[in-house]
């Protein structure tokens, strides 16, 4: 069953609408004389196998004549010609229809009855064009929704497996270090680098995780990171207690903190300060990740491109314009500022 | 063996000087933390054998093989880094890859040492694994020039122009000059092609620091920077200025 027999629903509607319309036929036998019984019986049987024969006919006329691809002067054509052939068809049956039950004399009636049933099959087929375009639009948007899906999930994916493969590699190392110089510190950090991975990996796409939860991943990381650098990579991360419960997209600031080691503190020469602050202002959420760089670095403002681009895509993603982010380097320090909605668990609408 | 370890992670150092330690003919004379340290090291110690990370602050282990030299054998020492692996296996070049197993360093220490008997010369490949890695810094934002024990880092921005003088170039840039041992061709092939131009067989100019084109004669010119330098311009130079102006 397709078209307007496609559900039970809309069958129902589209028979009550033609049983109205046989009703109004009968009424108009009724005022030019002929009693009620008789047209009653000649007009409704017959308008509700017009019904079905408009309903199915005009049906496959919409499949073959798609709105917006054939031209229109042949979508034209082909319904009008086939208006014609149904109406006429519709006459005759009425013809064979009115001699059997020697009711109402149907002949003064045959040409507003064939003009009629033109007019009917070309409603019906309007209907059918709208049910059909409906359908295409739902489907578009389950498509358009199941792309954007997998799409951030691919994102996440992509994200997770941007974690440096450096910063694996070179963690692995120093724990192979640490077994032969310090036993207890090599198993520190290897539960470090596990609690790390397991965090990351625990991540759904699209699930948005608190600020804390996010801080908690960062400073896995940054520890990770100390245990490599020694005292060249000195931290410090400051956040409200109003600004912890609020929601951000995963992974949003572990890969900034990351830039901030790779080309900030590991390009100095001598030590250098990864700062973190996060303050809730109001309905929106502050967060800043500050590194120095190298005075003499020359050229731009390493790692600023993909990765805060990266942050740029997302936040836009989760909140259009309403977050922002921007990045700036003065006075021997890099910084990303981002600002977002302020959202919670419980606000969340 | 004289052995030099250099690496910017105290604990990467650590696991090489333990290894190490099992092989008696092997004394390390230093260790250093970057790049610099290193040119300075390897120049003033002359070791037999080096090991080298990539990642550095400031200068990368090729740029302390370009500064130093290739006449000491080196192992590579990276975690992680395709382009320059297949560098290495293209050119036969000794690495390691972090972590790694003690047979490794062994193997790597063996192989060094039929080098260093047999002399067979690891210069050649040294500098093309080198060459390739500049060519995947190009445009360079930066030349480095090595001044006996120090090195200079001069950003390409504040060059005004390089003047090919003999076997060297002098790199000129805000009314100093430094000599590298390099040839122009070179280093204007590294170069940003949009900033600087060869407007003689002698010279690479920094569009930017350009005050004017002058006529000096008949289908000759000269360019004048801003601090009243003047630079011959060759007749291709001058229609290369032409193409880039236009």
């Amino acid at each position: 069953m397709y078209g307007v027999f496609a559900t039970w629903r809309s069958t129902r509607l589209y028979l009550l609408a033609w049983l109205m319309l046989g009703l109004l036929l009968a009424a108009m036998l009724v005022a030019s004389g002929a009693d009620w019984t008789a047209s009653l019986l000649f007009a409704v049987p017959l308008a509700i196998v017009y019904a079905y024969a408009t309903g199915y006919s005009a049906y496959y006329v919409c499949r073959a004549y798609p709105l917006g691809q054939a031209p229109l002067p042949a979508i034209a054509a082909g319904i009008g010609l086939s208006a014609a052939c149904v109406a006429a068809f519709w006459c005759g049956m009425g013809m064979a229809w009115s001699s059997l039950l020697a009711a109402p004399q149907l002949a003064p009636f045959l040409a507003p009855m064939f003009g009629l049933g033109v007019i009917l099959y070309g409603l019906a087929v309007t209907v059918n064009y709208l049910v059909l375009e409906s359908e295409r639009v739902r489907r578009l948007e389950t498509q358009e929704l199941e792309t954007r899906l997998m799409a951030r999930d691919a994102e996440l994916r992509m994200l997770r497996a941007q974690v440096d493969p450096h910063f694996l590699f070179n963690s692995l190392n120093s724990i192979s270090a640490l077994t032969a110089l310090d036993p207890p510190g090599a198993r520190a950090m290897t539960l470090r680098l596990a609690e790390f991975f397991r965090h990351s990996l625990g991540l759904q796409a699209g699930r948005k995780v608190t600020l804390d939860t996010e801080l908690e991943l960062v400073r896995h990381f940054l520890a990770i990171e100390q245990v490599r650098f020694g005292a060249r990579l000195r931290v410090a991360i400051e956040a409200g207690a109003d600004a912890l419960p609020c929601l951000l997209p995963p992974m949003l600031l572990q890969p900034l903190a990351e830039n901030a080691v790779k080309h900030g503190i590991g390009r100095m020469l001598e030590p250098g300060l990864v700062r973190i602050e996060a303050a809730r202002a109001g309905s929106l959420l502050r967060i800043l990740i500050e590194n120095d760089v190298d005075a003499d670095e020359a050229g731009a403002p390493g790692g600023a491109g993909i990765g805060a681009d990266n942050v740029r895509r997302r936040l836009r993603a989760a909140y259009g314009h309403e977050a922002g982010v921007r990045w700036t380097r003065e006075d021997g320090r890099f910084r990303v500022e981002l600002v977002l909605p302020a959202e919670t668990e419980t606000e969340e609408s | 063996m004289r052995v030099i370890i250099v690496d910017d992670e105290p604990l990467a150092r650590a696991v090489l000087r333990e290894h190490l330690a099992a092989h008696p003919d092997v004394a390390i004379v230093g260790e250093c933390a970057n790049g610099f340290e290193a040119v300075k090291a390897i120049g003033e110690l002359a070791p037999d054998l080096v090991f080298l990370d990539i990642q550095m602050p400031r200068l990368d282990g090729f740029e302390v093989v370009e500064l130093a030299g290739t006449r000491t054998h080196y192992v590579f020492v990276t975690a992680y880094d395709q382009f320059a692996l297949r560098a290495f296996e293209v050119h036969a070049i000794d690495y390691l890859l972090k972590p790694f197993a003690r047979a490794r360093l062994d193997a790597a220490l063996a192989h060094a040492r039929t080098r260093l008997g047999g002399q067979a010369a690891q210069a050649a490949g040294l500098q093309a694994v080198v060459q390739e890695a500049a060519q995947r810094n190009t445009p360079l934002t930066r030349v480095l020039i090595r001044d006996g024990a120090r090195v200079h880092v001069v950003p390409a921005a504040d060059i005004d122009y390089i003047e090919a003088q003999d076997d060297y170039i002098a790199v000129c840039a805000g009314g100093r000059r430094w000599l590298k041992s390099q040839r122009l061709s070179e280093l204007e092939a590294q170069l940003d092609p949009q900033a600087f131009l060869r407007v003689h067989r002698s010279y690479i100019v920094n569009v930017g620091a350009v005050a004017r084109i002058e006529p000096t004669g008949r289908d000759s010119h000269c360019a004048v920077l801003r601090d009243g330098t003047r630079i011959p311009v060759s007749r291709s130079g001058y229609a290369r200025v032409r193409d880039l102006i236009r």
